[in-house]
């Protein structure tokens, strides 16, 4: 029996192994850095657990708490904390998830203060149940956008969105031009620009959370781009629920698994 | 509340104004003899100012044959594996090539050649064909080009800091985040006064950079001037970095300023920079959108695949310019005050500068003698990037198993090495500088709040109060 790895036990990477496991005949390992599964969904969500369960029916076998660093000539490096193992396997299947897109990506031109944050990081930091800002702006609409709007809302602040759509924001910006960061040490707003011969807009804001898109990771060296070998990728931007992901999934390792069997 | 003047005074041989690579290259050559040395720093860490935003490039050639500067870069380029080996810096002797596309550029180059040859540099012209079997990636629309072998590639954040913890290894003292606010004179030395500092030293070097004129007015010394010259540069996912070979410049004329491609210690790739004389500045390090554009327009003129690259960050860094080039000489009004500066070579005099400083000031009677056994290098922190054995680094510290920032593959064994060290990072951008955590694609998505944690633990602070930035917290 070969093998083979799914990288990142989320709704997506679970979808991918359980059906790997039930439809060939291989040993399927699904790694994730983190020490539990779920990914963004959450290690709780009750659908992630009976997902989770599923797969170790199917004979799945988790390896949790290990990051995937290096894949090349079939050999996956993982470390993990005091652990460092390579594991062979004849395919790789990376889904890692997706991240916000960053300052460069939605250029963001001005200044460099700090309190400009990307949106995990936000929604990590106010896990702490600490209040860390009055008025933060959120750039974009991607799929963190809303429940970090409405947490943040809840601690008393006045959220501020640009661009994002829906009603979770006090008061919501429409602007496709320009934007500068203001302030030196700390953000203390944005300004919005139209073109030459325009009046430019400055808004007030205490923090900057890059909300927009949702652009695939990327970190495992050797399994960086589609034209990487045997390695695919499995990272869906939509839809946003956790069984449509495990659904894309599922369908992305029948996908895979026909197309070997067409090559036979 | 007590007045400065009921401050203590504390008293050192040399006092060093200024914590970028000039500074603390000259307090670390300056702690291995038996002088005291204190260096004051504004920002509440080293390597905040020009060094900082420094493009990485340990450069083999600059200015005027026969130059001081010329003679302290020639002694320089011969050691830099030693000195980074000790100092646990990366370098690589990578070379560059210098590219002409236009016959203006071609007049030009030739002549750059015979001025690099001038100042005992080593350098070749190039064909077409030779230039492109250096980097083939360079433009077909190459004329010539010239070989410079002995560039190299420098991580400018960790030298500074580097030779800033060997100075502390040494005994210097470290005052950060203590803007100079004074300096007095008296018929035993100066005093630098700072808000909660009185340091009182026989020799004063004024190494303040961008603000070496601020610091030579408050000592009633020359009337200097300096001023911003902005650069703003685009930097290259390392996915495009590792496909080059060569730092490749432009052939700057008169009508053109050399925006250039250049690798990283990091491996990623800078595009820039470009030269706003700001003179009115005040260190703004904004970019702006046009700016930006030029920049990778100009870029891909040079390297046509930097078009298509992934850009990961963009940022804006000022050098320190100034009418004089380069200084290193006594105040004419202050006798016991040393102006040390370079517009745009620090980093890359900076092996050999401390050995000049501590001549002059030897000259100038500080009488400095050899200790016997300083410390000369600092403890080893091996990179996990591109380490090739690494379950060898995990089973002599388990911590290295634990990758804190994906995209660089930073450890939390190499994150907690920087919050413990002699000049121990304090803010997340500190972490940054010292280890490249952060630095990378996703820009702090998958583990700025890693790195925000294992720094609130080490600085006592919380979630709303952890430092960002030197300046900024992460709450408001």
């Amino acid at each position: 029996m070969t093998a083979l790895i799914v990288i990142g036990a989320g709704p997506s990477g679970l979808g991918v192994a359980t059906t790997l496991a039930r439809e060939t005949g291989d040993t399927v390992c699904l790694v994730d850095r983190i020490p539990v599964p779920g990914g963004e969904a959450g290690w709780d969500d009750p659908q992630v657990r009976a997902y989770v369960a599923d797969a170790e029916a199917a004979g799945v076998q988790l390896l949790l708490g290990h990051m995937a660093v290096r894949w090349a000539a079939g050999v996956l490096l993982l470390l993990g904390p005091g652990v460092a193992r390579t594991e062979k396997a004849r395919h790789l299947f990376f889904a890692g998830g997706c991240r916000p897109a960053t300052a460069a990506d939605l250029r963001l031109a001005g200044e460099r203060p700090a309190g400009v944050l990307p949106a995990t990081v936000a929604e990590h930091l106010l896990t702490s149940g600490v209040g860390l800002w009055h008025r933060p702006l959120l750039i974009g609409d991607g799929p963190w956008a809303s429940s970090i709007g409405e947490h943040i809302r809840r601690t008393g602040a006045r959220v501020l969105s640009l661009n994002g759509q829906g009603d979770w924001a006090d008061e919501t910006i429409c602007h496709d031009g320009a934007v500068e960061v203001l302030g030196r040490d700390r953000v203390r707003g944005v300004r919005l620009l139209d073109g030459p011969g325009s009046v430019p807009r400055d808004v007030d804001c205490d923090a900057i959370i890059l909300c927009a898109g949702a652009i695939p990771n990327r970190n495992v060296d050797g399994a960086l781009t589609e034209s990487d070998e045997g390695v695919t990728f499995v990272q869906p931007t939509a839809p946003r629920s956790v069984r449509g992901r495990f659904e894309h999934g599922q369908s992305a390792a029948r996908e895979w698994i026909r197309s070997m069997e067409g090559n036979q | 509340m007590r007045s400065s003047a009921q401050h203590p005074t504390e008293s050192f041989d040399v006092v060093v104004i200024g914590g970028g690579v000039m500074g603390t290259s000259v307090a670390a050559r300056l702690s291995a003899t038996n002088v005291r040395v204190c260096l004051v720093e504004a920002e509440n860490d080293l390597c905040e100012g020009a060094s900082k935003g420094n493009a990485g490039n340990a450069i083999s050639f600059y200015g005027e044959p026969g130059t001081e500067e010329t003679e302290l870069l020639n002694a320089s380029n011969l050691v830099w594996e030693e000195l980074c080996g000790r100092l646990g810096v990366p370098y690589r002797r990578i070379g560059a090539v210098m590219v002409a596309t236009t016959a203006e550029e071609v007049e030009r180059l030739a002549e750059v050649h015979d001025q690099v040859l001038a100042c005992g540099v080593r350098a070749r012209m190039l064909t077409t064909a030779q230039v492109h079997a250096a980097e083939p990636l360079v433009t077909d629309a190459c004329l010539a080009g010239m070989e410079l072998p002995d560039e190299g590639l420098i991580d400018p954040m960790r030298l500074t800091i580097g030779y800033g913890a060997l100075a502390v290894a040494n005994g210097v003292e470290l005052v950060l985040g203590q803007p100079v606010i004074g300096v007095e004179h008296d018929e035993h030395g100066s005093v630098v006064i700072t808000a909660q500092r009185r340091i009182r030293a026989r020799y004063v070097v004024n190494a303040a950079g961008l603000h070496s004129d601020r610091i030579s007015a408050l000592a009633a010394g020359e009337e200097l001037r300096n001023w911003p010259r902005r650069g703003q540069y685009a930097i290259l996912d390392r996915a495009f970095g590792h496909r080059m070979s060569r730092i490749v410049f432009s052939t700057a004329t008169p009508k053109t300023k050399g925006i250039n491609v250049m690798p990283t210690t990091h491996g990623s790739v800078l595009l820039g920079p470009t030269a706003h004389d700001d003179f009115d500045g005040d260190d703004s390090r904004a970019t702006d959108a046009e700016t930006v554009q030029h920049v990778i327009e100009q870029a891909a003129r040079l390297v046509p695949a930097t078009a298509g690259a992934y850009v990961i960050k963009t940022f804006a860094a000022n050098r320190p310019a100034s009418e004089e080039r380069h200084r290193i000489r006594f105040d004419r009004l202050v006798p016991n005050l040393l102006h040390v500066h370079s517009r745009s070579a620090g980093i890359s005099m900076s092996p050999m500068l401390g050995e000049r400083v501590l001549q002059v000031l030897n000259g100038a009677g500080l009488d400095a003698t050899e200790r016997a056994n300083p410390v000369v290098r600092l403890p080893s922190v091996p990179s996990l990037r591109g380490c090739a054995r690494p379950e060898e680094l995990v089973a002599a510290n388990p911590l290295y198993g634990q990758v804190v920032c994906a995209c660089e593959n930073v450890s939390a064994a190499e994150i907690e090495a920087a919050l413990t060290s002699h000049v121990p990072a304090t803010s997340v951008d500190g972490v940054r500088k010292r280890t490249g955590a952060g630095y990378g694609r996703c820009q702090g998505s998958l583990c700025m709040a890693g790195v925000s944690f294992m720094t609130a633990l080490r600085t006592g602070t919380g979630p709303a109060d952890v430092r960002q930035t030197s300046r900024g917290t992460v709450g408001a």
